[in-house]
C-alpha cells in the first residue's frame, strides 16, 4: 500500500506543481486577480508533498519490498540498514525523487527569505520554478517510476545495491551534489523574470546571490565528496580522472563561480546586468546538461545510470524548453538604454570581467572536450575519437594560472577608481616568503625538491597572501579586518590551499608495486612494507580477504588494512585500499592478485598533501556557505 | 547589431540542442545495425604484451568470445573489471581485449595488478581497428557467435544485469 501512496502523492505533487506554474501567471499576466495564491502557503504544501512521497520511498526499502522494482534492483536483504536508506538515492529513479525534493526545498527558502515589494515579480519567480519542478516530476513518473511494481509474482531477494557505493561518502555525495545542481534554479528563476519585468539590475543581483552562493557551497562539498570517494575506492589512488560527469559538475560549479562574481559587481554598481543574467541561465544550463549526459547514457562513465534513449529525449526535451526559451525572451526583450557606471582598467569591476571572462572561457573549452566526440561523430559521420586528460591538464593549466594570478591582487582593487599598484612589491616579498617556506617544509619532509611543484606552490602562496592581505592598512585592526572578509578570506585561501595538494600531489607521490608472502618486507622509499598477514572474514553482505599490511619508518610503525571484498548477491568484486591518513601524507596500499597460494601483489602508494585538496574544498564550500547566509542577514 | 549579438546565445545553444538531438536519434539504430551479423574486421596489429607479436582476424579462434575494448584512461572499464575477470572464471566464453589508444606499460600494469580476463589483448594505439568496429568509446563489448558473426554489441559497463539481457541468449544457442 505505501509504494501506492507515495505514487499518488507524486501525481498530487505533479498537478500541484503545474498549478503553481500557471495559476500566479495568469494572475499577473491576464490580470485575473482572483487567481492569486499564497505562494508560501504554496511552497509548503508541495514540500510536504513531495517530502511523504520520498518518505514512503525510503520506507519501502528499508521493509525490504522487493515488489517494487526499484528497491529489488537496488537493495538487498542482507543489506545494512544504513545502505538501504542510501539506495534510495543510489540508481536514477529514486535520486529524481530527491532532486524534486532539493528543488521544491530550495523554492521554499526563496519564497521565505526573500523580503520584496514587488508581489508580481515574486509570483513570476515562483511559477517558473514550479514549471520546472512540474517537467522534473513528469519525467519522474513518465520513464523513471520509483514506485513501479513487479507483480504479481514479485522476487524473494533484491539484486543488491552496486557495491561501490555502499560507502559512506557515496551515500552523503549524490544529496549534496543534487542540492547544488537543483539550487542553481532560483538564479535562473529570477533572472528570466529579471528580463520580463526589466527589473533594475542591483535588485534582482541581491535577490539571487545568497542562492548562489549556497548552491555553490553544496556543489563544491559534492564534488570534493566525490574525489574523495574516487580516490579511495576505486583502488587506483588518483583524485580526478576528467571523467564526462565529473566535467558535467565542474563545468556548473565554474559558471556558479563566476556569477556570483558577476553578481557581486551587479548588486554594488548596477553593472554587468545582461551578463549576469546569461549566466544564470548557463549556470542552470549546464547543470540540466550534466544531468542529460549522466542519465541518457550519451557518454559511457563510471557514473552512468541505466541506458533509455526515452529517458534522453525526454531531458533533452527539457533542456530545450527552458533554455531555448528563456534564451529567446533575452534576445528580443529590448532592454533599452542600460546605464552602466564607468570603470577604469585597473578598478574592482575589471578585474571581476576579467575574473568571468576567465572562468567563462575555461568552463566552454571544458564542456567542449566534453562533448567535443559527439559533436566530430556528428559530422564526420561516424568516425569517433575520445578526449582524455591530457587535453583537459593542457587547457586547466593556463587559465589556472591566469586566474590565481588574479586571485593575489583581487582583494586590493577598489570600485570605479583606478588603483594604485604600490602594494605589489610588498606581497610579492610576502608571497616569496611563504613560498620558500613551504619549500623548506616539503624539502625537511620528504628530502627532495621537484621543480615542477614550484609554480604551483608559488601560485599558491601569491592567493594565500593576496587573501590575507597583510599589507592593507585599515583603520581597522588585522583581526578585525580579517573578520569582516571572514567568507572571502576562507574561500579564497581554501583555493590557496588546494592548489598547494594540487601541486604537490602530482610532483611528490611515489607508488611500487610488491609482491610479498605473508611475512615478508621490502623497502619503498624511506618505508620498510611488511606484509603481516591475510585472513578471511566475513562482512555483512560481503566475504572478504584481509590483509595487514605495515609501514615501518623507522619511528613510527603504521598497521594498515586492505580488502578484497566479493559481494555474495552479485559477485561483484571490490578492492578495499588501506588509508593511512596525515596531513602531509597518506600511506595507502592496495591488493591486488593472489599469485601463488599465499602470495600476493601490493600497490603501495604514497601521496603527500593529498588532504589538502579536499581540507582546500572544505574552505571554499564553507567560505561561500558564509557568503551566502550573510546576505540574508544584511537586509 | 545589438539584436544580432542578442540572439547569439539563443542560436549557438539551438545548434548545440539539435547535435545532441540527432546524436540520440540515430546513435541506437548505428549502432544496432552496422556490423550485426557481419564477420569480424580483417586487422593486423600487435599484441598489447609483445608488440612484435602480430595478430589477425585469424587469431581469434577460440569462439564463442566476448570482444572488450578498454584502457587504462576508462575508469568504467575499471568499474566491469571484475565482472569480466569473473566472466572468464565462470562460463566457456573466451574474452579478448582492444586495448584502445592507451598506454602500454600503464595497461600491462593494471592487467598485472588487478588480473587479466583477456585471453589476449589487441594492442590499437591508433584506434585503426576501433575505427572499423565503429567504437564509440571505451568500454564497449561486441559478442562473436560460434561462427564467428557479431551478434550483439554494448555500449558501456558490461554488468550481470547487462549480461542478462543482451548476452546471455547467445551463448545458450
Amino acid at each position: 500500500m505505501i509504494p501506492e501512496f507515495g505514487h499518488l502523492i507524486l501525481i498530487v505533487h505533479l498537478i500541484l506543481s503545474l498549478l503553481g506554474g500557471t495559476l500566479p501567471l495568469l494572475a499577473v499576466y491576464g490580470n485575473y486577480r482572483s487567481l492569486e495564491i499564497s505562494l508560501k502557503k504554496l511552497s509548503f504544501m508541495l514540500f510536504i508533498l513531495i517530502t511523504i512521497s520520498f518518505l514512503s520511498l525510503i520506507y519501502s526499502f528499508l521493509v525490504d519490498d522487493f515488489s517494487v522494482a526499484y528497491v529489488a534492483q537496488n537493495s538487498n536483504i542482507n543489506l545494512p540498514v544504513y545502505y538501504k536508506l542510501a539506495a534510495t538515492w543510489g540508481a536514477h529513479e529514486g535520486s529524481l525523487v530527491l532532486w524534486i525534493l532539493a528543488m521544491n526545498a530550495w523554492l521554499i527558502g526563496f519564497i521565505f527569505f526573500t523580503h520584496s515589494k514587488d508581489k508580481d515579480f515574486l509570483s513570476t519567480v515562483f511559477s517558473i520554478s514550479c514549471q520546472v519542478i512540474f517537467a522534473f516530476s513528469l519525467f519522474t513518473l513518465f520513464t523513471s517510476n520509483p514506485f513501479e511494481r513487479i507483480l504479481p509474482i514479485p522476487p524473494l531477494n533484491g539484486a543488491d545495491l552496486n557495491p561501490s557505493l555502499q560507502d559512506f561518502a557515496f551515500t552523503v555525495h549524490p544529496p549534496l551534489l543534487y542540492f547544488g545542481y537543483s539550487g542553481l534554479l532560483i538564479p535562473f528563476a529570477i533572472a528570466v523574470a529579471a528580463i520580463l519585468f526589466k527589473k533594475d539590475t542591483r535588485e534582482w543581483a541581491s535577490y539571487s546571490r545568497p542562492w548562489t552562493l549556497l548552491s555553490c557551497s553544496f556543489l563544491t562539498l559534492g564534488i570534493a565528496l566525490g574525489s574523495w570517494w574516487a580516490y579511495y575506492e576505486l583502488g587506483w589512488g588518483g583524485w580526478w580522472f576528467w571523467d564526462p560527469v565529473e566535467n558535467a559538475a565542474f563545468v556548473p560549479w565554474l559558471l556558479s563561480v563566476a556569477l556570483f562574481h558577476s553578481l557581486i559587481t551587479s548588486q554594488n554598481r548596477g553593472v554587468f546586468g545582461k551578463w549576469s543574467i546569461l549566466l544564470s541561465i548557463f549556470a542552470f544550463a549546464t547543470s540540466l546538461l550534466g544531468t542529460f549526459l549522466v542519465r541518457s547514457g550519451i557518454l559511457t562513465s563510471v557514473h552512468a545510470f541505466a541506458l533509455d534513449p526515452e529517458r534522453g529525449v525526454f531531458l533533452l526535451a527539457i533542456l530545450a524548453f527552458f533554455v531555448i526559451g528563456s534564451l529567446f525572451i533575452y534576445s528580443i526583450t529590448d532592454f533599452g538604454h542600460v546605464e552602466e557606471n564607468k570603470y577604469e582598467l585597473t578598478s574592482k569591476e575589471f578585474g571581476f570581467l576579467l575574473n568571468n571572462l576567465l572562468l567563462v572561457v575555461l568552463a566552454i573549452s571544458i564542456l567542449f572536450g566534453t562533448i567535443f566526440p559527439l559533436i566530430y561523430e556528428a559530422f564526420t559521420g561516424g568516425k569517433q575519437i575520445s578526449v582524455g586528460a591530457p587535453y583537459f591538464e593542457i587547457i586547466l593549466f593556463p587559465f589556472a594560472l591566469a586566474l590565481g594570478l588574479l586571485q593575489g591582487v583581487a582583494l586590493y582593487l577598489s570600485w570605479g577608481k583606478s588603483s594604485s599598484f604600490d602594494f605589489l612589491p610588498r606581497l610579492l616579498i610576502e608571497s616569496l616568503s611563504i613560498f620558500s617556506l613551504i619549500i623548506l617544509i616539503l624539502f625537511v619532509l620528504f628530502d627532495n625538491l621537484y621543480l615542477s611543484s614550484f609554480a604551483t606552490i608559488f601560485l599558491a602562496s601569491w592567493i594565500l597572501m593576496g587573501t590575507l592581505q597583510i599589507t592593507k592598512k585599515r583603520n581597522l585592526s588585522y583581526w578585525n579586518f580579517l573578520r569582516k572578509r571572514l567568507a572571502v578570506t576562507f574561500a579564497h585561501a581554501g583555493m590557496a590551499i588546494l592548489i598547494i595538494g594540487v601541486g604537490v600531489v602530482s610532483s611528490y607521490s611515489l607508488e611500487k608495486e610488491i609482491i610479498l608472502a605473508p611475512g615478508d618486507s621490502t623497502e619503498f622509499s624511506d618505508q620498510t612494507i611488511n606484509f603481516q598477514s591475510i585472513d578471511d572474514l566475513l562482512g555483512p553482505n560481503y566475504t572478504s580477504k584481509s590483509a595487514v599490511v605495515s609501514f615501518d619508518d623507522g619511528g613510527e610503525l603504521s598497521n594498515i588494512v586492505t580488502e578484497k571484498r566479493t559481494y555474495l548477491p552479485s559477485g561483484q568484486i571490490t578492492t578495499e585500499a588501506g588509508i593511512q591518513a596525515d596531513l602531509f601524507k597518506d600511506l595507502y596500499v592496495s591488493i591486488g592478485d593472489n599469485l601463488q597460494s599465499n602470495i600476493w601483489s601490493f600497490k603501495v602508494q604514497i601521496k603527500p598533501f593529498i588532504r589538502w585538496i579536499w581540507l582546500g574544498a572544505l574552505l571554499i564550500a564553507i567560505g561561500s556557505f558564509l557568503a551566502g547566509v550573510r546576505q540574508f542577514k544584511r537586509r | 547589431m545589438k539584436k544580432i549579438i542578442d540572439a547569439l546565445p539563443l542560436v549557438v545553444f539551438a545548434l548545440l540542442i539539435i547535435v545532441l538531438f540527432s546524436f540520440l536519434s540515430d546513435k541506437d539504430d548505428q549502432l544496432e545495425t552496422a556490423l550485426i551479423d557481419s564477420s569480424f574486421p580483417d586487422f593486423n596489429l600487435g599484441a598489447l604484451s609483445d608488440e612484435s607479436r602480430l595478430l589477425t582476424k585469424r587469431d581469434i579462434i577460440k569462439l564463442p568470445a566476448l570482444i572488450n575494448v578498454w584502457a587504462t584512461w576508462c575508469i568504467a572499464c575499471r568499474v566491469e573489471h571484475p565482472f569480466l575477470m569473473k566472466l572468464k572464471e565462470e562460463s566457456r566464453l573466451t574474452i579478448y581485449g582492444l586495448n584502445y589508444k592507451d598506454n602500454k606499460f600503464k595497461a600491462l600494469e593494471l592487467l598485472e595488478r588487478d588480473g587479466n580476463p583477456f585471453e589476449f589483448s589487441i594492442y590499437d594505439f591508433e584506434g585503426r581497428l576501433a575505427i572499423d568496429l565503429g567504437v564509440y568509446g571505451a568500454p564497449e563489448t561486441f559478442f562473436i557467435d560460434k561462427n564467428g558473426l557479431i551478434r550483439e554489441r554494448h555500449v558501456g559497463v558490461i554488468d550481470e544485469r547487462v549480461w542478462e539481457e543482451k548476452f546471455s541468449k547467445y551463448l545458450n544457442e
